[in-house]
Order: C-alpha cells, then structure tokens, then sequence
C-alpha cells in the first residue's frame, strides 16, 4: 500500500496564535481544497468566539464586563460548563480562570475546534486525515486504520525527538504542555513551585482529554501523574527536569 | 493514589479472613485478629495461621463493595504460605475498571514504544506559536510534504 513510499502533502493555516497542519488522504490526488476549508472555518469560529486577544471576541466581553456570564450565549456558558468539569475531574488542578479571575476558555478551546474539524473531516470522506494545532495531534482511525506516527519533541533540544510512536486506534490523540516555547504558560497549582515536569505528553481516545490532562499533569506534579494514569485510559510520556523520562506501560517497547 | 493502596491492602485482609472460613476452623482465630491489623501485617499473619491447615490452591475472596467500587481479590497459598495476591476486580471512582496499574514508571529513550514505519507525519511539543512554527520540526515535515 502507498502508505510509506508516496508523499502526503500538509495545508497548513495560522488561527489561534499557531499553526494547524492537515493532512488528507495517501496522496496529493487526494487533497480535497473544500476539506481545508471546512477545517479553516471550524477555527475561524471557535477563535472569533473565544480568543482574548480579540477584543470583540464574546470572551473579551465578558472579561470587560460588557456582559455577564448569565447573558452570554448557550454555545460560550456550555463551553465554560465543560472547563468547570474537567476542573472537578482534575481536582482543581487544570481551571478555566486566570490569575486575575478572568475566565479563560483556552485550555479547552483549541481542542474542541479539533475534535469539531475532525468530526467534519469525517463526515466528509472516510479518507484517513490528521490535524496537528501547535503541537496536538488527533487522526483518523478506526481498528482497521494502519497507525499514523508521531514524533515527541525533545525539550531539551527541540530540533530533536525523544520518541517515533505509533498513533492510532483506541488512543488516536495526543497533547503535550510544557514551558518551553510559551514561557510558563501554565498556571501552577502547586503553590507557585515549579513543575517537576519539563513536558508531558498525553495519549487519549479523545483530543480534549489528551490536551487537558497533559496541561494538569504539567500543573500538578507527580501525584497528578499518578491520580490521572489511574483514573483515565491514556498513555503518558512526560520528560522530568533533568532529561529522565516516565512512561506508562503502554509506551513500553515489548521485548 | 495512597488511598487505593490503603482500600486495597485492606481488601486483601477482608479476602483473607473469608479464605481462612474457606480453610477452616484453625485459621479463624487468627484471621479475626487481622481485620484491625494493617496490610502487609495482615498477609504475613494470614500466612502463618494458614500454614496450620498446610492448604495449597487459589482463593477467590467475596466481591467487596469499597468507596471505591467494587473489588475482588484472589489469594494463591503454596503449602500454607501466600505467594500471591491478584486482584480480579478493581473499580475506579471514575467507574472504568483499571488494572492494577497504569502508573508511569522510569523509562530509558530507547525502551520508549516505537512505530514500525520510520515515517513520520506530525510532531507533538510543548504549544508552539505561529512565529515558533517556522522554526519546528512541524514545519519541516509539513515543507517536504511527508
């Protein structure tokens, strides 16, 4: 099958203050313009709606105090809904709140609009897609699917990779949070110490979860690591201060 | 985390005292004094009142229900000593059945699971931004269209 030897040629588009790569089929026969754009606008609007750096955004808004919360829309109040959960499920670690109390939906947005573009990706065709936004990663898959690979940044030396694993079928997501490109963007939990964690990558079945997990492991440390690995399907990859790596049984090579 | 442990290591105990009713009146005694007792206490002195009845096979204990769910261990007893400890039924509060454990462990880069094909299609770091991207490995692989 031409699955190794042909070329599979990537769009990519700049929304959210990065980059989303897509890829589309086996071949360049198999671009499809009308998919691309179908993924653009999936962006386009979950950006328009809650960026903060868009002063017209509804987020903004609300930041401003313009509206309230109790005025704004169902789609924004379901949004923060679904934060407030993930927040319980992490026991506080991850949060949609600034510092300053502002509320901030982009733990959760960014993988939203990629669960939403690939939801759309499959509706269309059952061709095999990818889409990487800055870094999170969900492909297509079912059982069948061969495995797409995706490479691990080192954060030690970004031009390098720690790792080429498999991804596909059942965990068919991955995120990755650390402090090396956005400085310390994620707010600590552990009374302002640093994370043990230089990065921690996330296997999920699903985008949300891989991005929100691998954010409250960065946040929460090692018991968060452990809380998390037992309490949800996923396979972590996490990189300590000092360059060791930690890995749940599932990154494993089998001898 | 410790919590489990805890649950867990006191499930064990529970199991005990109800494979020591399986082995019979000479363990009883000694498996009553184990429900106050710890974990690890409670096995070694499990093991020693088992060793009177010199029993050997595997034990399935009673479904327990924990705050946790439900769980259910099986003891394996070699001539009157506990050699294992399996746990058949582990129950999660998020309600998906875990297996004893998913907890990440130290790892060297080479012992990391790597695909078959060489082949690369994406790159997961640490969020990088629309000026980062031109310098990422991302880019690098979106330009020669792999």
């Amino acid at each position: 099958m031409g699955w190794d030897s042909e070329r599979m040629p990537a769009r990519t588009c700049a929304t959210m203050g990065t980059v989303v790569s897509l890829r589309l089929g086996d071949s360049a026969a198999d671009f499809d313009s009308a998919a691309v754009e179908v993924v653009e606008s999936v962006f386009r609007r979950w950006d328009e709606q809650f960026s903060l750096y868009r002063e017209d955004s509804e987020l903004s808004r609300i930041a401003r105090g313009d509206i309230r919360l109790t005025e704004a829309s169902q789609s924004l109040r379901t949004c923060y809904a679904l934060a407030l959960d993930w927040r319980e499920r992490t026991q506080g670690v991850f949060t949609p709140h600034r510092a300053d109390g502002v509320i901030d939906l982009s733990g959760v947005v960014k993988a939203l609009a990629i669960a939403e573009a690939g939801t759309a990706l499959t509706a269309r065709s059952p061709a095999k897609w990818s889409i990487n936004a800055g870094g999170d990663v969900l492909v297509s898959g079912d059982a069948g699917h061969p495995e797409w690979v995706v490479a691990i940044v080192d954060p030690g030396n970004r031009s390098e990779v720690i790792a080429n694993v498999p991804l596909g079928y059942p965990l068919r997501a991955v995120a990755t949070s650390g402090s090396a490109e956005r400085g310390e963007h994620i707010w600590t939990a552990l009374n302002g110490e640093p994370s043990p964690f230089r990065q921690v990558s996330v296997f999920a079945a699903d985008i949300l979860t891989a991005d929100v997990l691998a954010t409250a492991i960065v946040a929460g440390g090692e018991s968060t690591l452990s809380e998390m690995t037992e309490r949800f399907a996923i396979d972590v990859l996490a990189v300590l201060r000092d360059g060791q790596l930690l890995a749940t049984p599932g990154l494993r090579r089998t001898a | 985390m410790r919590a489990r442990a805890v649950a867990l290591a006191t499930l064990a105990s529970v199991s005990i005292v109800g494979i020591g009713w399986q082995l019979g009146s000479s363990a009883i005694e000694a498996s009553q004094s184990l429900t106050a007792s710890s974990g690890g206490t409670a096995m070694a002195a499990a093991a020693s009142a088992t060793q009177a009845a010199a029993q050997s096979g595997t034990f399935t204990g009673a479904v327990v229900p924990t705050q946790y769910g439900n769980m259910q261990v099986s003891v394996t007893i070699a001539n009157g000593a506990i050699t294992e400890v399996t746990p058949l039924q582990l129950t999660n509060r998020g309600g998906r059945s875990a297996g004893i454990s998913n907890q990440a462990a130290p790892i060297l880069r080479s012992e990391v699971l790597t695909a078959q094909s060489a082949k690369v299609h994406n790159v997961s770091g640490a969020t990088y931004t629309s000026e980062g991207y031109l310098r990422s490995l991302q880019s690098a692989l979106d330009t020669a269209g792999f």
